[in-house]
């Protein structure tokens, strides 16, 4: 990986990195300061905003991509193999980003040690905290084992790491799915539906890895690396479809009956503040377009990476749309300023430096890793 | 003796939509100035009717109070609580200020207290309470739309009025069990 260090505008790479990951840390610390008022646009009306969708985005596309790596060292389907140090040191990267993200919402993170002291067990909240802390410190155990070739001990920590990134999402779901004040988000749909789109970021995000890793160092695809990639590909448009049909019933369950705190989110999508989002960025980019580009029989691994980079847009959006359209439905008839009866929400430009700065962190974080670790894994018979 | 359960019985059409209910709870309790400050509040409801036979109603609410409260469901580190009488608390010092109490109250009853940095609710007035009093909301009230009391003492006025008036209490679909009483509109004579 020393090669990386010859390489030109690597110093502009991490300097623009290092520069919004400060930038982040700085507004984090100024809205703790100030209060978060003066730098949120969160409101009373719409309390959870970008840095909560950014959060699940990111603790999402962690444990997709703990599921996908599984593949290889715990399902033993060997194609696989090669990308599980990348794939696990990109799900704990991503999982700290979205801690950071989170943690910046918080008003008073430092009373987090009443999670300990004084635990409820009846709050999602409490059990997604627990679950993600754990399944982070099993990501860390089971990179070690990854780095040091504790074969062993890797498919012990890889299972349990397993059983994790599918209870982690799933109670992330239920975090809003337990909101029984919010029909948009309420019932047994969310902690199911989330899985789906964990495995959709993160199939995208180990193609991104992938394909970047060669391209910028230069190195061509072996015919194994490009059946990998060809098979993400698969997975890939496999879920999409999936996906696609999970949003199709979600708008048709919220249409069908005019339910009040259902209907209007849903129409907010359709028509409404949201809808751009909805059709520009789910439907077009996020599943049409990957789908169509990952339908094609003669798809490169070019083809391949920008389908999964549009996925992980559409998904990131997708996140930000479930997140906020739970909130647009007053619970009450009130005089706060409302548009066609629902609150409206606008990421403000600190929010937005936070989000960026987490996922640059996540990237900066991994390119060094990648400098200086040896993330290859010699695939036996390959 | 029965321990007590405070509740409140709102005949709402005795509601001017005066605001005093809401300017005393802020003076009462500290509630920092700001449109989204306030732990109680008068909704005014659609005006009904055509010109010149038009009709009004307004809504005064606040906590529920609830028996199963969602609030406190879902707080990660028991910051909310159920004090004696019934009281749904938050205790500032405990709350990492996550806001999820804010979206599983079906009744908008939270905010964040920029000064405290705690969600922060109606008690009601249990400061107050401890030394005999009413409510601020209660007392402050010109037409007399709150009457505050236990509803575990059967002589109590809350006790009498909701077994002389019909009532309705809010969202009752959603299983809160909520201790905001609402005498029927014309329930009343």
């Amino acid at each position: 990986m020393t090669f990386m260090l010859k390489r030109p505008g690597q110093v502009l790479w991490f300097a623009i990195l290092g520069t919004i990951v400060l930038a982040a840390a700085a507004t984090g610390g100024y809205a703790l300061l100030a209060g978060h008022e003066h730098v949120y646009n969160v409101t009373r009306g719409v309390p959870w905003g970008i840095l909560i969708s950014n959060y699940v985005f990111m603790a999402v596309t962690c444990s997709g991509l703990c599921m996908i790596s599984s593949l290889g060292h715990v399902f033993k389907f060997h194609n696989f193999e090669m990308i599980s140090r990348r794939a696990i040191l990109m799900a704990i990267l991503c999982l700290l980003g979205g801690f950071f993200s989170i943690g910046m919402d918080l008003e008073h993170p430092l009373n987090m040690i009443y999670t300990l002291l004084t635990p409820n067990f009846s709050s999602a909240i409490w059990w997604m905290g627990t679950i993600y802390g754990c399944y982070l410190l099993v990501l860390l155990t089971e990179f070690y084992f990854l780095m040091t070739n504790n074969h062993k001990m890797s498919v012990i920590t890889g299972t349990i790491g397993f059983l994790l990134a599918i209870a982690a999402p799933s109670v992330l779901g239920s975090v809003f799915g337990l909101t029984l004040a919010r029909s948009f988000w309420h019932g047994a749909f969310l902690p199911v539906y989330i899985i789906i789109t964990a495995l959709v970021s993160g199939t995208s995000l180990i193609t991104l890895v992938l394909y970047f890793h060669h391209t910028v160092l230069g190195i061509d695809f072996t015919k194994h690396e490009k059946g990998l990639i060809r098979l993400l590909g698969k997975i890939l448009a496999m879920m999409l479809f999936i996906l696609l049909f999970s949003v199709f019933w979600s708008g048709i369950v919220g249409l069908y009956g005019h339910e009040p705190g259902r209907y209007q989110p849903v129409m907010s999508l359709l028509t409404g503040s949201l809808s751009v989002d909805f059709w520009l960025f789910e439907i077009l980019i996020g599943l049409a377009l990957p789908l169509y580009l990952l339908m094609r029989h003669n798809r490169t691994p070019f083809g391949t990476m920008i389908a999964s980079l549009l996925a992980l847009v559409g998904m990131f959006v997708m996140r930000f749309d479930m997140t906020v359209g739970g909130q647009l439905y007053p619970m009450r008839a009130q005089a706060a300023e409302l548009s066609n009866g629902l609150f409206t929400y606008i990421p403000s430009a600190g929010e937005i430096t936070i989000v960026v700065g987490s996922i640059a962190f996540s990237v900066m974080v991994y390119t060094l890793a990648e400098k200086y670790l040896n993330l290859d894994v010699k695939v036996e018979g390959h | 003796m029965k321990e007590k359960r405070f509740a409140i019985v709102f005949d709402a059409r005795k509601c001017i939509d005066c605001k005093a209910c809401t300017v005393a709870c802020k003076a009462e309790n500290n509630v920092p100035i700001g449109p989204e400050s306030y732990r109680n509040w008068v909704a005014e409801d659609p005006v009904r009717g055509t010109y010149p036979n038009l009709g009004q109603s307004f809504a005064p609410s606040q906590c529920n109070q609830c028996g199963n409260a969602p609030c406190k469901k879902v707080c990660p580190t028991s910051a909310t609580y159920t004090a004696r009488g019934g009281i749904v608390m938050v205790d500032a010092k405990k709350c990492i200020g996550c806001k999820y109490c804010m979206l599983a109250c079906p009744y908008d009853a939270r905010y964040f207290n920029d000064e405290t940095k705690a969600i922060d609710k109606c008690t009601f007035c249990i400061q107050r309470l401890a030394v005999g009093r009413l409510p601020a909301c209660v007392e402050t009230c010109p037409t007399k739309v709150r009457v505050f009391g236990d509803l575990n003492d059967p002589k109590s006025e809350v006790s009498l009025l909701l077994a002389k008036h019909p009532h309705k209490v809010l969202k009752p679909e959603l299983g809160t069990d909520p201790f905001l009483f609402y005498i029927n509109q014309g329930g009343r004579k």
